[in-house]
């Protein structure tokens, strides 16, 4: 089923293959969990939005005009699902992601010191990475996290999604990207700080 | 040209899976999803959401019900959530009754002459409608 492409396990899923299914949800759930978290919505909310987007496809699953797209339905539906919250203005917490962010030292005995050090300092940087990433403008935030997603959609799909032009994705993703350096940046320069 | 924007787009694709990876038991709840779908059910579609797009910018805000609207070829569900957990309700043409899942747990909620129907008795997280209309069953999309 690892190799099958989309379309041919939407089919299958339609038929009733249930192991086709299962491959659907460990393929499209990073994606679909992705466009929640975009939309910086709390655990609660974020949950929500997964799971009433897997219901949907449950019934749509035969029905879509395009099998092979069926990632881009899953994160348009996702993201609708995001917004509807957003609006009914009774959104959870959003939880600290940076709680969340608990990177432990691999404690196995055979792993050297200087690996160690270096795993640590690594887990720091993304640490960081992330801080910095959690304070990017929210259109920043949800245009990179659809294209850092496993497996990212094309950016016909990122247009249809957002409704933006294809020909502005590449120059807004550049945009977000320099930003995101630049915000790295402070967040490693009070890293230092604080250390 | 490779620059380091890619590398970072690359680092910032390891903290995100590090950082917010998607729960492991929401996988397989969206797996277990999957023995839900009726395949000999009718569905019934989302025509109408007050919380969409093009609804919220006709609407004036403030803490009013959600409003919806559900449509197969021959019969039509009206819905009304407000709070958390009060929901009425109209089926055109009346039926019976109507049942309420929400995830494992189904709820029968009589339904009036006039096709209407209410209930305060909602969990938190997606719902849907089933309704008996002679030898057919129609589902409701999850909202």
């Amino acid at each position: 089923m690892q190799g099958e492409d989309a379309g041919t396990l939407v089919r299958l899923a339609a038929d009733g293959d249930e192991s086709a299914w299962a491959a659907l949800v460990r393929r499209f759930s990073g994606l679909v969990w992705s466009v929640a978290r975009s939309h910086n919505l709390g655990g609660a909310d974020a949950e929500e939005v997964f799971q009433t987007t897997w219901l949907r496809l449950t019934e749509h699953v035969g029905r879509l005009k395009e099998p092979d797209r069926v990632g881009a339905w899953l994160a348009t539906t996702a993201r609708h699902e995001s917004l509807k919250i957003i609006r009914a203005g009774k959104r959870s917490a959003p939880t600290d992601d940076l709680d969340a962010l608990d990177l432990g030292d691999d404690d196995s005995p055979e792993m050297r010191f200087l690996d160690a050090e270096q795993a640590a300092a690594d887990d720091v940087t993304k640490q960081q990475l992330w801080a910095a990433f959690q304070r990017l403008p929210d259109r920043c935030r949800e245009l990179l996290r659809v294209l850092i997603a496993d497996p990212p959609l094309s950016y016909t799909e990122i247009s249809a999604m957002f409704g933006i032009a294809i020909g502005s994705i590449g120059p807004t993703r550049g945009r977000c990207l320099r930003q995101l350096r630049e915000l790295f940046t402070l967040e490693e320069q009070l890293g230092r700080r604080r250390a | 040209m490779p620059d380091d924007l890619d590398q970072l787009e690359q680092d910032l694709r390891v903290a995100a899976a590090l950082a917010d990876p998607v729960p492991v038991r929401l996988v397989e709840g969206a797996i277990t999803a999957y023995a839900w779908r009726t395949v000999d059910a009718d569905l019934a579609e989302l025509v109408f959401d007050s919380l969409s797009e093009s609804a919220v910018a006709a609407v004036r805000g403030g803490d009013q019900p959600r409003v919806l609207t559900f449509r197969t070829a021959d019969l039509t569900v009206e819905l009304e959530l407000s709070g958390s957990s009060r929901l009425v309700g109209r089926v055109e043409p009346p039926v019976h009754q109507v049942d309420i899942q929400q995830g494992a747990r189904t709820v029968p909620v009589p339904v009036d002459g006039l096709g209407r129907f209410a209930t305060s008795d909602l969990t938190r997280g997606a719902l849907r409608l089933h309704i008996r209309t002679g030898q057919r069953t129609v589902v409701t999309d999850w909202i």
